[in-house]
């Protein structure tokens, strides 16, 4: 198979674009879709202090060296869960990459602020993976925005988007639905969310951090094994290999034709008030946050069961 | 003999004979954009040939969390 652009011998065949690069090509063709992904839906201005949240995968890698390589300036966050060889892995992998490659990095650990995933696990019942969610999206929000990040940004891919955009369509979400899109803007204690791989599959993400020589933390978390996630990314997957393409066709056209719909349906329907946590301060449309309620239950678990 | 090694399952296979990147995701039903698959830190297209001795990676991609 040869390289599209160049002729030379291709390493990466893509059959959503119908096409194939070389490893010189593909490394230009994937910077454009990230910065051609950020310029069409306006994710970032060439000022912003833009704060990655890096979990030691290659999606999260590969977009701090992509945004450090285009040049905006950017400082990582990782979120030790607590998970014991798990965490200490994936975050060896962050920290030795950030060292590496010279970029700044902040760690936040669970252990540390009395929420280890371990103990969540054993003493909440409810699905381990949304808690864990909470929480990082608690701890990137409060640290973007006490220490004066303009915005955050996360290494969700096109499979990524489209897995949540199909649950949340199963279930007709409208809330969700309303707001799901690249970019989320600073508003109501909340910092500016961006996506900037929503045009890249996970495959070309993989292969760039391959090419980049991103040493990646590639063994899946502990905790998901089942998660719903999974079963719509294999859905998708096989949607894809009948007709190449229809990721970008269902995700692209939700975001054109889909969200705005939705948002003004929901717009009119809202009946609720963003306001700070009355324990915490971090925004919340329920008096005290999800994650104050959860920390609420685990001391109750806690002291019922005298650990 | 064709050594390969699964990534994320760190598990280690061994076939006589593979002709093909192709063949080899064959036996895994794989399609060629469900994992990398590597020979000398070099990525490999599905048409590429295998040869007697390879030592090949292959590391799927879908992420789980």
């Amino acid at each position: 198979m040869k390289c599209k652009v160049c002729k030379a011998e291709a390493v990466v065949g893509l059959p959503s674009h119908n096409t194939a690069f070389c490893a010189v090509c593909y490394d230009k063709f994937f910077m454009k879709q990230v910065s051609e992904g950020i310029r069409k839906k306006k994710l970032l201005e060439a000022d912003d202090r833009v704060l990655v949240a890096l979990s030691g995968g290659k999606d999260s890698l590969g977009l701090m060296y992509a945004l450090a390589e285009l040049g905006y300036d950017v400082t990582g966050l990782h979120i030790d869960l607590g998970i014991s060889d798990s965490s200490r892995k994936a975050r060896a992998v962050v920290e030795d990459f950030c060292k590496d490659r010279g970029y700044a990095l902040k760690v936040v650990e669970l252990e540390k602020e009395g929420v280890p995933m371990p103990l969540i696990k054993k003493h909440i019942n409810r699905p381990i993976c949304s808690v864990c969610g909470k929480f990082k999206r608690h701890y990137f929000n409060k640290v973007a925005l006490e220490d004066g990040y303009t915005a955050l940004a996360t290494g969700h891919n096109l499979d990524d988007e489209v897995a949540r955009l199909f649950a949340n369509t199963l279930r007709w979400d409208q809330a969700y639905l309303s707001d799901q899109g690249p970019v989320l803007p600073a508003e109501n204690g909340f910092a500016k969310k961006v996506k900037p791989l929503y045009r890249v599959s996970e495959f070309e993400s993989a292969n760039f951090s391959f090419l980049k020589g991103i040493p990646y933390h590639h063994l899946p978390c502990p905790y998901s094994k089942g998660a719903s996630f999974t079963g719509h990314k294999m859905i998708w997957r096989n949607q894809e290999i009948r007709s190449p393409g229809s990721k970008r066709a269902f995700y692209g056209g939700f975001l054109e034709r889909g969200q705005p719909a939705f948002a003004a349906i929901h717009e009119k329907k809202k009946d609720y008030e963003v306001k700070p946590c009355t324990k915490c301060n971090c925004p919340t449309s329920v008096g005290v946050c999800g994650v104050c309620r959860v920390r609420e239950q685990l001391a109750d678990s806690l002291m019922a069961s005298n650990e | 003999m064709i050594i390969v090694r699964l990534e994320p399952e760190d598990k280690i296979d061994t076939y006589p004979k593979l002709n093909t990147v192709q063949q080899l995701l064959n036996k895994y039903d794989l399609f060629y954009t469900d994992a990398l698959v590597i020979r000398d830190g070099e990525l490999l297209t599905q048409d590429r040939k295998l040869n007697d001795g390879d030592e090949i990676t292959l590391r799927k991609v879908i992420s789980v969390g």
